[in-house]
């Protein structure tokens, strides 16, 4: 466990025990404490990580690894977005408003427990933890497409757990410890990997069920289509990525796909990405309800980071890294765009939508922003991370796999501009005539992730800066 | 400033100046061209008095330099472009044919600049951005000139013609810089290319393509009749009368004898191809009923006589064939500027509406008489004195043939111009051309100077010869005899004869055409075989653009258009239909069945863990 990061684990903890009993009387408070408890951890690390004197110094004083600092300010600033984006959101009438925003601290606080964590066992719980807050929030509005999207998250899901824990059970006998630091140094080391690759691979195929990777996907849609409306935009904007994609990030580097250990899996993993990105972005293509086309897109966009994963050369790696984190804020825009809609006017079907960008022209023009960050247009943030990705396959000598990851980016871009044409331009019909511009409280968390967006993109020499410092010292 | 400069940049600022003039301002357009052109007279005739002169500064890199040196030849070519440009522009200045007056002038001082600049330039890359830029004038001259869609369609086809054959020009230059190590003539000049291995060779043609297409001969010249009738009598009298000829055959004698070393099959084919010009252009000529257009046939034919002259290789020949370019400009102008005047005062060029000016238009009938007999080749004229140095030197290479195929031009085209003095200014004069005056002064004051300067060259031919011709041989190292001086040996008597027989055929063919001077080519026009080659010739069979026009063009844009929309169809329709066969597929399958997707986790998870564990 990574001491110095303690804290962002146990305060939204303690808020989430505290919301219920402060808020029984004055339901308002509960969203008031879940946001100031995320806006201080996320000015905290604000300080911690953009201090001019941090930045002049090349990030080399950011404590720990910076993998898990960078991810726990993904986190909290998703997180932070969604409650914001739900405090206006929520109708007054909700019956378990602060258990809502506990179970988002749960999660927050399991979430930075996954990503500060230093051995499996302790992953496994945070995971297991994340799972069932998940599966609660998903049911936040009680509809039958929510329950039913919670139980199939859940029970499709479920394997993945059993796989973990075998792994776990493979590694404790083979290997004699569960630490990350054991497991990279016997990597390291020119002893016969045998069961301790095997153990790894069990483990590893439980965070690709866990990551929603092809063909293990089934549950994402309609757990995402399903979901209350903010919480998809929670689940996958980032804890999808963090229960599944982080851990299959720090399994890649601790397994040294690099220098040609675990050869097989590294293959393997590779071929998912692809298959996740081919499968989610041509399913994507035919959807017409826009919460199921984003939750495809997703499926596709993890199959860049899992791609980018298996091949574990180092600029891959930076690559994935930094592919998550913009992954994080294109698709909480996305689906937070998508909760607007729905609020507004009443569907998410495609087919019944168009012409909104008359109506909410916030919302369209954050919609654009999003999505050519999504296809990779310059200079957007998600140009340069798929760049990256791209580079390093073409770099490893994997032409093939480089050409299909940039031709699936088109296809990327095309069900994007199908999404924006449908729902935002063209003629306004029945349903957008009635549906007027969400209030600012709502577009405020979108237009900060649009801005981080294309900060991230104008900005990407400091934040390349930091991931390849993150890259170098979690490759050591 | 360099005074070198001037004639190039002053014009083109000029013209430039003229975009922002309104186009209601009466006589300030033509003042400031007129005056433009002046300056710029003014200036290359102050270069041409001074030593030889040049500028260079750095352009491009790797030895493109941007050079302009005003060497013997370069200063004659330029005072000779400057020239004609203050003619034209003192010629238009009350003639309401030429279009509207801001695109004209605009035009007529874009071309000059460039034309300035194609003489000057040393380097050879400079020389092409020159002569390429005069492309994009030649368009826009004959496009601007007339609302009709003739004049853009012939617009277009001059252009493509020019462009094609520049193209040709700018592969020869690169392969010439390539192979000679150089960009500059100069250089290129003191080490001389020989055509002894292919590519030189192939250098030199693409070269020669170019140079004779600028200069209008067989088979580039099908645009020129064509722009007869499309454009404005101006524009022939400057572009391809003039201007045209001047750079085509400047760059045919530099390349010919400056830059390259011929040998004897390079020798037969140039004046193979001068022969043939001649004959071709002056049989259409010939047969011709429109004014313009019968003039525009002779710019070709006499293209002809320059082409064979430069093609004798000797100093005689290429003497002649350098005046007769001088020679032709000056009549060939004059011819034009006649057309104009009598299209301007009678509203029509057409041979058979027209006839018996002469008393309505004595000015213009002079200046038609001293230029057809300078055209004609009769003594004392200054086509005259051309003419024989082409014929001597065309004879002293020993091949015969060529000399008669040229006098049998001549004896051609002073028939035709027997032809059209008397059907235009001669015999009757139909009813509605009763009232017709003679033309302004403005247009008459350049006519009377060019038939002043074919009467100066002609009784005064030993000045041309003795200050543009020679010192331009003497510039590219020509050794030459002395070229001046009249002698009555066979040549003289031999162009007698020929005055003779033309004089003959006019009587014949009068008497064969019922007394119409309009139809006095016709005993020749409809003769047996001719006849039927007069027939294909009006259908342009033999114009190559328009065969290829006709027939290529169709069948290759087909062609493309199906490439395109199979290229379409490779990148767009199928793409789009297989991957919407894909995504359908794939909505098809999540369909939300539990234990379908429970199935599919636990076999792929099973799949995985037997490759994971070692099965491969």
């Amino acid at each position: 466990m990574d001491k110095g990061l303690l804290a962002y684990l146990l305060i939204p903890l303690l808020s989430a025990v505290i919301i219920p009993f402060a808020a029984r009387n004055r339901p308002k408070l509960a969203d008031i404490l879940a946001n100031v408890t995320l806006l201080a951890g996320l000015a905290n690390l604000a300080w911690l990580a953009l201090r001019p004197s941090i930045i002049r110094g090349e990030f080399a004083d950011i404590p720990g690894d910076g993998f898990s600092l960078l991810l726990v300010a993904a986190v909290y600033l998703v997180a932070l977005c969604v409650t914001f984006f739900s405090a206006w959101f929520i109708e007054e009438g909700l019956p378990n408003r602060s258990a809502y925003y506990s179970l988002i601290l749960v999660s927050v606080s399991a979430m930075c427990g996954v990503v500060t964590t230093t051995d499996f066992f302790t992953l496994y719980v945070f995971i297991e933890v994340l799972a069932v807050t998940s599966f609660a929030l998903i049911t936040t509005d009680e509809s039958g497409a929510g329950l039913e999207g919670a139980l199939k998250y859940f029970f499709l899901t479920f394997p993945a757990s059993a796989l973990i824990i075998i792994g776990i059970a493979v590694m404790l006998m083979s290997l004699g410890s569960l630490s990350f630091e054991s497991l990279r140094f016997f990597m390291a080391s020119d002893l016969p990997a045998g069961p301790v690759t095997f153990g790894a691979a069990l483990m590893l195929l439980g965070f690709i069920i866990k990551a929603g990777v092809v063909p293990f996907h089934t549950w994402a849609p309609d757990a995402y289509q399903g979901a209350y409306a903010p919480v998809s935009a929670h689940l996958a904007g980032i804890v999808t990525k963090v229960s599944g994609v982080y851990a299959i990030i720090k399994m890649a580097t601790l397994l040294r796909f690099f220098d040609g250990r675990a050869q097989a899996l590294s293959e393997m993993l590779m071929f998912l990405g692809l298959l996740s990105i081919a499968v989610g972005a041509l399913a994507a293509l035919k959807q017409t309800n826009l919460k199921r086309m984003l939750a495809f897109s997703s499926i596709s966009q993890v199959g860049y980071i899992v791609l980018a994963a298996g091949l574990g050369t180092p600029l891959a790696i930076m690559g994935a890294i930094f592919h998550l984190i913009n992954h994080a804020t294109f698709k909480t825009v996305l689906f937070l765009n998508s909760a607007s809609v729905e609020k507004s006017a009443g569907t998410t079907d495609m087919d019944k939508l168009g012409g909104l960008e008359h109506t909410m022209p916030w919302t369209s023009w954050t919609s654009i922003v999003a999505l050519l960050s999504t296809a990779g247009v310059p200079p957007l943030s998600g140009f340069w991370s798929k760049l990256i990705i791209i580079l390093a396959l073409w770099e490893a000598g994997l032409k093939g796999y480089a050409v299909l990851a940039l031709l699936f980016s088109i296809v990327t871009l095309a069900y994007f501009m199908m999404m924006q044409k449908k729902v935002f331009f063209g003629k306004k019909t029945p349903a957008a005539e009635s549906s007027p511009e969400v209030c600012a409280p709502l577009l405020a968390p979108v237009v900060l992730m649009s801005g981080l967006i294309v900060a991230l993109g104008l900005l990407f020499p400091y934040f390349y800066v930091y991931v390849k410092m993150v890259a170098e010292r979690i490759l050591l | 400033m360099n005074l070198i400069f001037i004639p190039i940049v002053l014009p083109i600022i000029a013209a430039l100046a003229l975009l922002l003039m309104c186009e209601k301002t009466k006589y300030l357009k033509e003042l400031l061209a007129i005056g433009t052109s002046a300056v710029a007279l003014l200036a290359a005739a102050n270069i041409f008095l001074l030593p030889v002169q040049a500028v260079s500064y750095a352009w491009l890199g790797t030895g493109i330099t941007f050079t302009l040196r005003a060497d013997n030849l370069s200063a004659f070519l330029l005072l000779a472009v400057s020239l004609f440009s203050l003619a034209i522009s003192v010629y238009s200045f009350s003639n309401p044919n030429k279009g509207p007056a801001k695109w004209f002038f605009f035009n007529l001082l874009m071309t000059q600049g460039f034309a300035a600049g194609a003489a000057l330039a040393d380097n050879l890359l400079a020389m092409l951005f020159f002569w390429e830029g005069l492309l994009v004038f030649l368009y826009t001259f004959i496009a601007l000139s007339q609302t009709t869609y003739a004049a853009k369609r012939t617009a277009m086809k001059a252009f493509l013609i020019n462009g094609v054959t520049d193209l040709c020009l700018l592969a020869g230059i690169t392969i010439t810089a390539y192979i000679a190590g150089t960009m500059s003539m100069s250089e290129i000049a003191q080490n001389k290319l020989t055509l002894d291995y292919g590519w030189s060779m192939f250098a030199y043609v693409l070269l020669l393509i170019g140079a004779v297409s600028k200069a209008g001969a067989f088979p580039f010249h099908t645009w020129i009749p064509d722009a007869a009738t499309d454009s404005s009598a101006a524009f022939m009298a400057y572009v391809p009368a003039a201007i045209d000829k001047l750079l085509g055959i400047y760059f045919l004698a530099r390349a010919s004898i400056y830059l390259f070393t011929l040998n004897g099959t390079m020798q037969l084919v140039l004046m193979t191809l001068g022969a043939v010009t001649i004959l071709v252009a002056v049989m259409m000529a010939f047969v011709q009923k429109d004014y313009k257009r019968l003039l525009s046939y002779h710019a070709v034919s006499q293209t002809g006589y320059m082409i064979l002259g430069i093609g004798t290789l000797n100093p005689i020949g290429i003497a002649g064939g350098l005046f007769h370019m001088i020679n032709h400009a000056t009549y060939k102008s004059c011819l034009f500027m006649t057309a104009g005047s009598v299209e301007r005062q009678t509203g029509s060029s057409d041979l058979s509406k027209l006839g018996g000016l002469w008393s309505a238009m004595p000015v213009t009938v002079l200046c038609f008489v001293i230029a057809a007999a300078a055209i004609s080749g009769i003594a004392p004229l200054n086509g005259f004195f051309s003419k024989e140095l082409v014929y001597k030197g065309t004879l002293d290479t020993g091949y015969t043939i060529f000399f008669l195929a040229a006098e049998l031009g001549s004896f051609l085209t002073l028939a035709s111009f027997l032809k059209l003095g008397h059907a235009v200014f001669f015999g009757e004069r139909p009813e509605n051309l009763k009232e017709t005056k003679e033309a302004p002064f403005s247009m008459l004051l350049p006519m009377l100077t060019l038939a002043g300067i074919c009467v100066a060259f002609g009784f005064g031919a030993r000045l041309p010869t003795n200050w543009f011709i020679s010192p331009a041989l003497a510039g590219m190292n020509i050794p030459h005899p002395l070229l001046s001086g009249f002698h009555p040996d066979k040549l003289y008597f031999v162009s007698v004869i020929v005055i003779l027989a033309a004089v003959a055929n006019h009587m014949i063919g009068l008497a064969i055409g019922g007394g119409k001077p309009s139809k006095s080519s016709d005993h020749i026009h409809y003769a047996p075989v001719l006849k039927e080659t007069y027939a294909m010739a009006e259908r342009r069979v033999f114009d190559l653009y328009e065969v290829l026009m006709d027939r290529a063009v169709p069948a290759v844009s087909l062609a493309l258009f199906k490439a395109d929309r199979f290229f379409d169809w490779a990148i767009d329709a199928a793409p789009s239909r297989l991957s919407g066969f894909f995504g359908g597929t794939s909505r098809r399958f999540h369909n939300g069945s539990y234990p379908l997707y429970m199935a599919l986790t636990l076999a792929c998870a099973a799949v995985y863990i037997l490759l994971a564990g070692g099965l491969k």
